[in-house]
């Protein structure tokens, strides 16, 4: 009964045009992102490489030069990271008495 | 002297014997904290959507204990506030009951939700509204099926959007249009959302083939930051000028994304994410919980809102699946094609859903990764059932 009770070309109607609605929303959301996504895409497009097999004879050359070219822009050092004795030379700007408050003389 | 005093001792005792809650319930009462209980246990013990479900376990605990006046019903009758008599009588869930009431923590909950979620799968892929679309008709077929049932159009509404799978979007438009179902509904939605794992892998596999499970999907191109911000800002300006309604909740959802996304507000984006977040969480459930009372809660409707809710979530993780397998049909590259198994994380209930069809894919080809194209539905489909709530609210608001 409760079923013959039911308005179902009303029921009916709400649940398709409903339904529809939200593909319909959707669907102008998925060609709104494609528009921006080509859009952002385009710009980064890069250009296709082509591809060159390098010989090993290259590939040995190339690295030699670079060695070469590093070395050069660098001073020669002795690659000792010890640290052997450290230099505490007094200065009055690092001097500890200067930095601390005095303690008041106590006089008698 | 001493017979006087001893006769108004005794009245007093028997007042405050009158007063005790064992004296003034009823076994409706008792029923209802047993299913508090049983709540507790589901949170505690089974981990089942713990955050919410202990709250609204609390609170339906709270709301039941007799003589404890803690929530009064009368004052929201009819579906309006009852100002006139609210300061009077009003308990301290009464107060915090007008956060639901009012549409507040809903939304807010939605803030907090945007700036966790990363909405880049969808905009590598923008398709994933499509299948985010297609779980909304479980929403659809389950208001013709409540309506069948004899719920009013408003109610029936309010029961379908269960197949949205997102807990604030249902809690947001029953509290609208059938706040007499709010506990009920909020109880049906947060247990199946927590069954996501049990609910869909059977739905996966009998509609789908072997070979369609193994599909592998090409991997979506990097998203810039730049699209990430603009996201936001675009859908908040479409679907607010299309659907008005929906604004409130997609307004928060994207305002929240926008805010973790732009980066220069990290401290806000934070704050959203976790203290307001949590706050939210503890006063939207504690009060859904306590709208669960014997007298809303002890009948035919809410065994028909539990029945009807299990229907929405089948046919929505149905109807994405189903939409997958369409989709298939019309793309001609292999490369290109989509694993139906992405199909069902259109039920919002993120990232559950995804995490679901990830775990469903590794089962017949472990080395194939579905999670990052599962999350486009997904994602999609909290849009979805906000635009879909948006749509009911329009209707029948």
């Amino acid at each position: 009964m409760m079923f013959l009770a039911v308005d179902w070309p009303s029921i009916l109607s709400f649940a398709l045009v409903g339904f529809l609605l939200v593909v319909v929303m959707l669907v102008l959301l998925v060609f709104i992102m494609k528009a921006m996504g080509a859009a952002f895409v385009s710009h980064k497009k890069a250009q296709p490489v082509e591809k060159h097999e390098l010989r090993e004879e290259e590939i040995a050359a190339i690295a030699t030069a670079l060695k070469l070219y590093k070395s050069s822009r660098h001073d020669k050092e002795s690659e000792v990271i010890t640290i052997h004795q450290i230099k505490r030379a007094y200065s009055p700007w690092n001097s500890k008495i200067h930095g601390l408050t005095q303690m008041p003389d106590y006089r008698k | 002297m001493i017979n006087f005093l001893s006769a108004n001792i005794l009245d007093s005792l028997v007042d405050f014997v009158g007063q005790m809650g064992f004296t003034v319930g009823d076994w409706g009462n008792y029923v209802m904290i047993a299913v508090s209980f049983l709540l507790m246990y589901l949170a505690i013990v089974k981990k089942y959507e713990p955050m919410l479900m202990l709250t609204i376990a609390f609170g339906m605990l709270l709301t039941n204990l007799p003589g404890a006046n803690m929530f009064h019903s009368e004052l929201f009758a009819g579906g309006h506030v009852h100002w006139d008599i609210f300061v009077n009588n009003a308990g301290l869930l009464d107060y915090l009951y007008l956060g639901v009431k009012l549409g507040i923590y809903p939304c807010l909950i939605f803030l907090g939700v945007g700036a966790m979620t990363d909405f880049g799968p969808l905009i590598a892929n923008p398709k994933s509204f499509l299948l985010g679309a297609a779980a909304q008709v479980g929403i659809f077929l389950t208001f013709i099926g409540a309506s069948a049932l004899g719920f009013t159009e408003a109610q029936s509404a309010s029961i379908g959007i269960i197949g949205g799978a997102d807990g604030p979007t249902a809690i947001y438009l029953t509290s609208k249009l059938a706040p007499e179902l709010l506990g009920p509904i909020a109880v049906a939605a947060y247990s199946y959302m927590a069954l996501v794992p049990v609910i869909q892998p059977p739905i996966m596999r009998l509609l789908t083939t072997d070979s369609e499970r193994k599909i592998r999907m090409t991997q979506l191109r990097p998203v810039s930051k730049k699209e990430k911000i603009i996201f936001p800002i675009i859908i908040t300006v479409i679907v607010t000028l299309l659907l008005p309604s929906a604004a409130p909740l997609i307004g928060c959802l994207m305002f929240g994304n926008l805010m973790k996304e732009c980066g220069v507000v990290e401290r806000l984006s934070k704050t959203v994410q976790n203290e307001l977040m949590n706050i939210v969480v503890i006063f939207l459930g504690i009060t859904v919980g306590a709208t669960a009372t014997a007298e809303a809660f002890i009948n035919w409707q809410t065994l028909g809102i539990l029945v009807m809710g299990i229907v929405a979530f089948a046919c929505g993780s149905a109807g994405g699946v189903l939409l997958a397998k369409l989709m298939n049909l019309f793309i001609k590259d292999p490369a290109k094609k989509i694993n139906p198994l992405i199909g069902s994380a259109g039920v919002s209930a993120v990232p559950m859903a995804a995490r679901v069809s990830q775990d469903e894919g590794r089962k017949y080809d472990p080395s194939n990764f579905l999670l990052m194209h599962a999350m486009g539905p997904n994602v999609a489909g909290v849009v979805g059932s906000a635009v879909a709530a948006g749509i009911l609210l329009a209707f029948f608001g």
